[in-house]
């Protein structure tokens, strides 16, 4: 047997972050909060994060947490559902006050103003206004362990290649900055003037640099950080967990495990009365299933049973958590 | 070896090169003074100016159609270069092609 998931978390003590990644609707959620659960449940404070639009935590959780701030939802399991839109609008406001207080003045430049609206909307804002939210939460240290459960479609993998690309412009604007100063300074001196006071943009700038460093090295460090794939026992399934190991490859990064969810119990065949339908579904899920386990034997970390209704609210979460971690191997549900 | 003790380290590091560094400039500088040519000034004005654009447009490049920064980052070092923002769009459609300066 592979290792199960709970000997790997058993075995990364200094994990901090677990990123479930994968296509839409296939189950990142349900085993993000599962995980959340599990680790409160070990004494553990952990932070489930989202920026989901749809609210998936306030849904799985039944509680309205959307836009509300980080929220205790049971002992010790703590979660937060960031409102991008309204991230955003509020960060405008702040960088219009910011500039009505750098400048004296009341009103923005239309010109600017008409930048700052059109910088909002772009659909890149809204993903880089999330990765900066997830890395001020992560730096802010105040959880033992993060969860974070991605958008669709290997938004965990462009979080990372954007993590260090945007780190090595950040180098390269400080440099320029650091220059621009010191040819001033010397101009100044040669000028007989003094020389400037320290750059605000510079203290801005490393700031943002500390972030992303922290952030950047947090996500990179298989010690600290573990990606895991969702997927269901389909034909798609196989290409994509391929084409998501190459990726993963490309940026020198491991995943971590697979996580196989939605199965449906084999031991339901054995009822006579089972429809042609169902008998169906299930042959061709052992069959493509039997495909997922030669090819990715090593990485598989637990198999998860189709329930009979959608797992919502702490009862349903608490089942899905013993499946994966207490029951990795079997898919008769309990 | 705990994490924080490697980074001290690297900073200790940092701040001998940049000791250094600061001493020779010190002394360049020095040597610079007392002759300073217009045209020497007029040069590190220019070179300044040029860093300058470089680091306007890695900032607000979508400005131009060159988004090189996430749109976050642009808006939040907005604020800081407004004063410039005017002449270094105007400089740049002058001077050159905008890649030119880039790579
Ligand atoms: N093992 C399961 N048994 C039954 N229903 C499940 C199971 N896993 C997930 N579901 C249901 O499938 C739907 C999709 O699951 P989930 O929301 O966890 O997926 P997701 O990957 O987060 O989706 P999205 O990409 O839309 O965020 C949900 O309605 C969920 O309740
Ligand atoms: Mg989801």
């Amino acid at each position: 047997m592979p290792k199960s998931l709970k000997e790997f978390f058993d075995a990364s003590p200094e994990l901090r972050i677990v990123v479930y990644a994968g296509k839409g609707g296939l189950g990142k959620t349900t085993a993000s909060a599962a995980t959340a659960y599990w680790f409160s449940k070990r004494g553990k404070k952990p932070l489930c994060f989202s920026t989901d639009p749809q609210a998936s935590l306030s849904d799985i959780f039944e509680r309205d947490i959307f836009g509300k701030g980080v929220i205790e939802v049971a002992p010790s399991l703590y979660v937060v559902e960031i409102d991008a839109d309204k991230r955003i609008a509020e960060f405008q406001e702040e960088v219009r006050a910011k500039i009505r207080e750098l400048y004296k003045i009341e009103k923005i430049p239309d010109e600017i103003d008409e930048y700052i609206r059109t910088a909002a909307a772009e659909p890149a804002m809204h993903e880089s206004a999330t990765y900066d939210a997830m890395a001020e939460l992560l730096a802010k240290g105040e959880y033992d362990i993060y969860i974070f459960d991605m958008p669709p479609f290997g938004h965990g993998v462009r979080m990372i290649s954007m993590a260090q690309i945007l780190d090595a412009w950040i180098d390269k604007m400080e440099e320029t900055r650091r220059k621009a100063a010191e040819y001033e300074e010397a101009v100044a001196r040669l000028k007989g003037l003094s020389a400037k006071t320290e750059d605000e943009v510079l203290v801005e700038l490393r700031e943002i640099r500390r972030k992303l460093d922290f952030f950047r090295e947090s996500l990179t460090n298989p010690k600290t950080c573990a990606f895991f794939m969702v997927i269901i026992p389909e034909k798609m399934a196989i290409l994509d967990t391929e084409r998501a190991l190459e990726m993963f490859d490309k940026l020198g990064i491991k995943l971590s495990g697979i996580i196989v969810n939605q199965i449906y119990p084999p031991s339901l065949l054995e009822n006579p009365n089972i429809s042609t339908f169902l008998k169906n579904r299930i042959e061709m899920q052992q069959k493509y299933m039997k495909v997922i386990w030669e090819k990715f034997e090593e990485y598989i970390r637990a198999l998860v049973p189709m329930f009979d209704r959608e797992p919502k609210g702490l009862d349903m979460i608490a089942k899905v958590a013993e499946h994966m971690f207490e029951r990795p191997w079997e898919v008769d549900v309990i | 070896m705990p994490k924080w003790f490697k980074r001290e380290r690297k900073e200790e590091k940092r701040e001998e090169e940049g000791g250094v560094k600061k001493e020779v400039k010190e002394a360049v500088k020095g040597v610079f003074y007392g002759m300073a040519s217009h045209g020497m000034v007029r040069y590190m004005l220019k070179t300044r100016m040029y860093l300058e654009h470089l680091f306007m447009l890695i900032t607000l490049g979508d400005m131009l159609g060159f988004p090189i920064l996430p749109p976050y980052y642009s808006l939040k070092l907005l604020p800081y270069a407004i004063p410039h923002i005017k002449t270094w769009k105007r400089s740049l459609f002058r001077e050159r092609d905008v890649t030119d300066l880039l790579y």
